[in-house]
């Protein structure tokens, strides 16, 4: 039997393994997309590279941001060894490490496309090229955000005092706030990167619509963040709920499950936005008169778009706040952690294709207003029928918390 | 981290009701309001035609935010909603501001402040809804696609409040974690003023013009 120091000790290093290992996937991405994109451009005109050099290494250094905090958590992880002995501790390791490792990927892929896609428009738009940079500037710094949440999260789950708190369930909620703000973050930080590499492209094409372009990227980029903000209110709900109401078993598996759900019926939701505010964003650049139009049809389609993490959400909800009759048999504690794990899974495709039906909706609104109203239905009744295999999950996930 | 966790609060016992108060963030957003009070009073004090700065700052704010709302609403709404979008946003932008001074803390770092302006606008965009389209029409929406679709609609409208305000909160309690643990590390010895110049300035604008904007679009899909 591994003594208790021991064991925190081990869970730290797992944990900084986990957090840098996990971190450096999305930056890695992000970064070779932008560096190809900044050699494809290079090859349209060779006598920029100096500019384009430069540019691509600013995008890349922002780009980077997530994978630092990564470190910043792993060293912290690896060097700051809490004092108290209580095994709680190491649960809550893991689940920072998991909280930030996870949250890095998505930032650091979404960071990549503004990077790569600003180094085309300065080549097809060479006057631009400050108003260029800047937009990328902005826009890799909203798609951090995510980060900045599962950066929040592991540092309160590092440094927060936990060890009187029982080892179960507070060890399971611990690390499910790990995970639902890290799992939620990937969909978000991919999906708030893809508007910013449109504003750049669209600033290029059309300068004189720049400000409604920006402000269209913002708004869009905000919105698809919404899935990693359910992420992160179910986190803070676990890190601050009294665990002496829960019964240990199963509430274990309630509150994992809980991390769960939200955590991955986020990412669908996340990606899918991103798409939607990605034509949102160019449908605005290319017909700048109708912008009020293409952003209302934008904010329909996200906001049905976030119906699955939504379900995902009011699962976790249900899962924390039912009153659970203790009970010690694997069944009763399986039954919670699935309906959790049933709506999470569940969520992810329909949140991809819904932002899918929305993106074209929004593509066709912008280029072609007259049609608005058709477009608008045919998109609610396509995404209405996208939606059927969350909501089977759903009732999957009902039917295991109620009925069975 | 019990900076965080613990929040000074003042509690008054009334007619057997406790009445919680919590202080720093009560006196930092009159610290707001007495600037933003003493900067409308300098800005419209002497309206020349050669402005002097203040009046130069104020008109700045004017024209950039008129233009925006009257983008999202139309020329007559926007006369009327105007004014509660502009302060807005000069409000949040000052909140978000304040921590960059020492002793000083940010009332948005309270999840109180952004959730009850959150409400403020849920409100504001429902009630004016209601108002232009009527109470039946207004209803309707909630039924659509499909009539079972209700309570889910309601529910992604409720969530509507909860992820814009829980956007700022985040954001701005995230950089004060962040600075306040990396100065801890180093001693506050080179970082911390860049970081305070991205956590607050840079990402202190941005939130607050990403929640104003919200704002103002909620209530177009609402009017419109």
């Amino acid at each position: 039997m591994l003594n208790s120091i021991a064991y925190i000790t081990a869970s730290s290093y797992l944990a900084a393994g986990l957090t840098i290992g996990l971190g450096a996937i999305g930056a890695a991405l992000g970064e070779g997309y932008a560096a190809g994109l900044a050699n494809e451009s290079i090859s349209y005109k060779p006598k920029m590279s100096g500019e384009l050099l430069k540019n691509m290494l600013v995008g890349q250094a922002i780009a980077e941001s997530a994978a630092i905090f990564a470190l910043v958590v792993a060293i912290l992880l690896l060097f700051a060894q809490p004092s108290s002995g209580s095994p709680i501790v190491a649960w809550s390791a893991i689940g920072a490490g998991l909280a930030m490792g996870l949250a890095a990927i998505g930032s650091g892929i979404g960071a990549g496309s503004p990077a790569g896609k600003a180094c085309l428009a300065i080549v097809h738009q060479p006057s631009e090229k400050s108003r260029i940079m800047t937009t990328m500037l902005v826009g890799s710094a909203v798609c951090q955000t995510p980060a900045i949440f599962g950066m929040v999260i592991s540092f309160l789950l590092m440094f927060m005092d936990f060890s009187s708190a029982p080892l179960y369930p507070a060890g399971a909620a611990l690390l499910g706030a790990g995970l639902a703000t890290g799992l939620a973050a990937i969909g978000s930080g991919l999906g708030s990167g893809l508007p910013a590499g449109a504003a750049c492209l669209g600033i290029a094409r059309q300068p004189k619509s720049g400000d409604k372009t920006m402000t269209t990227m913002l708004v869009g980029s905000a919105v698809c963040q919404t899935p990693a903000i359910f992420g992160i209110v179910i986190s803070f709900l676990l890190i601050f709920m009294d665990f002496s109401s829960v019964p240990p078993y199963p509430g274990w598996a309630a509150l994992l499950g809980a991390g769960l759900a939200t955590g991955l019926a986020a990412i669908g939701s996340g990606v899918g936005n991103g798409f939607t505010a990605m034509e949102a964003v160019s449908g605005t650049a290319r017909n700048p008169e109708c912008n009020s139009e293409t952003n209302r049809v934008m904010l329909i389609g996200m906001s049905v778009g976030q119906s699955t993490a939504i379900y995902g959400f009011l699962v976790s909800l249900l899962l924390v706040f039912t009153k659970m009759e203790p009970s010690t048999s694997l069944t009763s504690c399986l039954r919670l952690l699935g309906a959790g794990i049933s709506s999470g899974f569940g969520g992810i495709g329909p949140g991809i294709g819904l932002g899918i039906v929305a993106a074209s909706a929004v593509r066709w609104v912008a280029r072609r207003p007259s049609s608005t109203v058709a477009l608008i239905r045919t998109m609610l009744v396509g995404m209405a029928v996208t939606e059927s295999t969350a909501i089977y999950a759903l009732i999957v996930a009902l039917l295991l918390l109620f009925v069975l | 981290m019990d900076e965080f966790t613990h929040i000074p609060q003042l509690t008054l016992h009334l007619f057997g009701f406790n009445l919680v108060f919590n202080t720093e963030t009560i006196m930092m957003t009159w610290v707001v309001m007495g600037i933003l009070i003493v900067f409308g009073f300098l800005a419209t004090r002497k309206i020349s035609f050669i402005p002097n700065p203040f009046q130069v700052v104020g008109e700045l704010f004017v024209t950039a935010f008129y233009d925006l709302t009257s983008d999202a609403l139309d020329e007559e709404m926007a006369k009327k909603y105007f004014p509660i979008i502009c302060s807005l946003f000069m409000f949040l932008l000052l909140c978000n501001y304040l921590g960059i001074i020492p002793k000083l803390s940010e009332p948005t770092k309270d999840l109180n402040t952004p959730l009850s302006l959150g409400i403020l606008g849920f409100v504001i965009a429902h009630y004016s809804g209601i108002k232009a389209k009527g109470f039946k029409k207004y209803a309707k929406e909630y039924f659509e696609p499909i009539f079972f679709m209700a309570p889910l609609n309601i529910i992604g409208e409720l969530a509507k409040v909860v992820s814009i305000s829980f956007r700022l909160y985040g954001n701005v309690i995230g950089g004060s974690i962040i600075i306040l643990v990396v100065s801890h590390l180093i001693y506050s010895v080179a970082l911390p003023p860049f970081m305070v110049v991205f956590f607050g300035i840079f990402v202190g604008g941005i939130q607050a013009f990403v929640f104003t904007m919200l704002t103002l679009v909620y209530i177009s899909l609402q009017v419109k």
